[in-house]
């Protein structure tokens, strides 16, 4: 035989052998997908018991951990009184302490995994663990823990993702998420971190607080567009442009005089979003005269405020691409 | 879909959510407080479950495959068998926008998951009071 022969049928077994074992893998994945899929369907009435305070039938020792996800899951799902009753259930049923312990495992992948889990279980005993996991040298245990810590929903932690998220130690839509998770119930801790030092913290917490928070927060924002920073006084532009009311238009208006250009694209934004109309004069100007940004953005507010407005000054000489551009729009 | 054929003196609800571990913890609450559930995986399962049936009330998810709950709402309300069964929609959408959208196709009143079964049957209870 020849080598080069004999080097293609080794080839040929080598690539038999792969796609042999790699199909061999797929049915055994989906074999134990199908599995776990079925126990899951088999305990979800003894799960809706447990959540519903009736008494249990004993659980078949295959059927345990099945339960615990599907109980996990309906932590995820339902509020109340009944996510007491699912702490309960994983506090007396030891798998706290399971997850718990597995937050001290050397392997990564199994403290992510507790990581992830203890998200699910409804206890607030594994918030300080979550926070420390934070610092975790894996970035896999650190996301699965933000994650966690948004679903456990305790305010307390707002300024810790917060500064997570500024030294991007943990992905900035997943604190972000977190952090709106938490809700309402995150206002005061996100008005209190509003004047925190760093500037990165400021604008994440006067973003968050538009989007959670009402009118009675207003003054954070209002103050917040006067900061150093010009993120921050982006950021609470467009919170004014969300929860604005009685002082939002003066704030938003002077923020049209913004050195940063794309401040001044926030404020115009806002003002259009809170019918300012006494602001037209001045947004016509910016949409005429002004950077990119911030003039598209003028025009469009200026369409909103106002339709018949637009039109009257995208008719005029000189108008410029914006107001045109935001009058056709309108006429679509 | 559940059987609609039994009758009774029991109130019917039609609960309608593509999530199978939601409508069954529904079906059960409801169940347990002496509602017969019809159940439907979406819209357009709901939409027909009703128009057969002609429920006391209806629960409906907002986002369900085929056809989303405000629209299930809109149409229970253009019919004339359908257009005074009360609607609760379920919405993981939490902007009020979201709620006043709901409102205007046609609910009566709103729960935003994650939501407390106990309060759906109270919801459910005091909606049907009313009637």
């Amino acid at each position: 035989m020849s080598p080069l022969l004999a080097a293609s049928v080794c080839l040929a077994v080598v690539a038999v052998s792969l796609l042999t074992t790699l199909a061999f893998r797929h049915f055994i994945l989906a074999h134990r997908e199908q599995g776990e899929a079925e126990a899951e369907a088999r305990v979800r009435p003894l799960a809706i018991l447990l959540i519903e305070e009736e008494p249990l039938p004993p659980v078949a020792p295959e059927d345990q951990r099945a339960l615990a996800t599907v109980v996990g899951r309906y932590s995820r799902k339902v509020g109340g009184e009944t996510t007491e009753l699912i702490g309960a259930y994983f506090r007396d049923g030891g798998g706290l302490a399971a997850e718990l312990e597995g937050m001290k495992s050397r392997r990564a992948w199994r403290r992510a995994a507790a990581a992830y889990a203890l998200g699910d279980m409804a206890c607030p005993e594994a918030v300080p663990v979550l926070t420390a996991a934070l610092e975790d040298r894996n970035a896999e245990v650190r996301a699965a823990a933000v994650r966690s810590l948004g679903r456990l929903g305790d305010p307390a932690v707002a300024q810790t993702l917060a500064e997570s998220l500024v030294a991007q130690r943990v992905p900035r839509g997943m604190a972000g998420s977190a952090l709106l998770q938490m809700g309402r119930d995150a206002v005061p801790e996100l008005r209190r971190i509003a004047g925190h030092e760093d500037a990165g913290v400021r604008e994440v917490a006067v973003t968050v607080l538009g989007l959670v928070g009402d009118s009675g927060d207003e003054d954070v924002a209002v103050k917040a567009i006067g900061d150093p920073s010009a993120e921050v006084r982006a950021a609470a532009a467009q919170a004014l442009g969300r929860i604005g009311a009685m002082a939002a238009d003066a704030a938003l208006e002077a923020a049209l005089e913004d050195p940063a250009h794309f401040v001044r694209a926030e404020a115009a934004e806002a003002l259009g979003a809170i019918d300012a109309i006494d602001a037209l004069p001045r947004l016509v100007e910016i949409a005429r005269t002004d950077r990119f940004k911030p003039a598209r953005a003028a025009a469009r507010a200026i369409a909103a405020i106002d339709p018949e407005t637009l039109q009257a000054e995208a008719a005029k000489p000189g108008a410029g691409a914006h107001l045109h551009e935001a009058a056709d729009l309108l006429a679509l | 879909m559940s059987d609609p054929a039994s009758a009774g003196d029991q109130p019917v609800i039609l609960a309608a959510d593509d999530d199978e571990d939601i409508l069954q913890l529904v079906a059960f609450r409801l169940g347990r407080s002496g509602y017969r559930v019809l159940q439907a995986h979406d819209g357009e399962q709901a939409l027909a479950l009703a128009m057969e049936t002609t429920p006391d009330l209806a629960v409906l998810d907002v986002m369900m495959p085929k056809m989303d709950g405000l629209e299930v709402a809109r149409r229970l309300r253009a019919a004339e068998a359908t257009k005074n069964i009360p609607i609760i929609m379920l919405t993981a959408r939490a902007q009020d926008t979201d709620v006043q959208g709901g409102f205007e196709a046609g609910a009566n009143d709103y729960l935003r998951k994650p939501f407390s079964p106990k309060e759906l049957r109270t919801r459910v209870q005091a909606l049907l009071a009313r009637r």
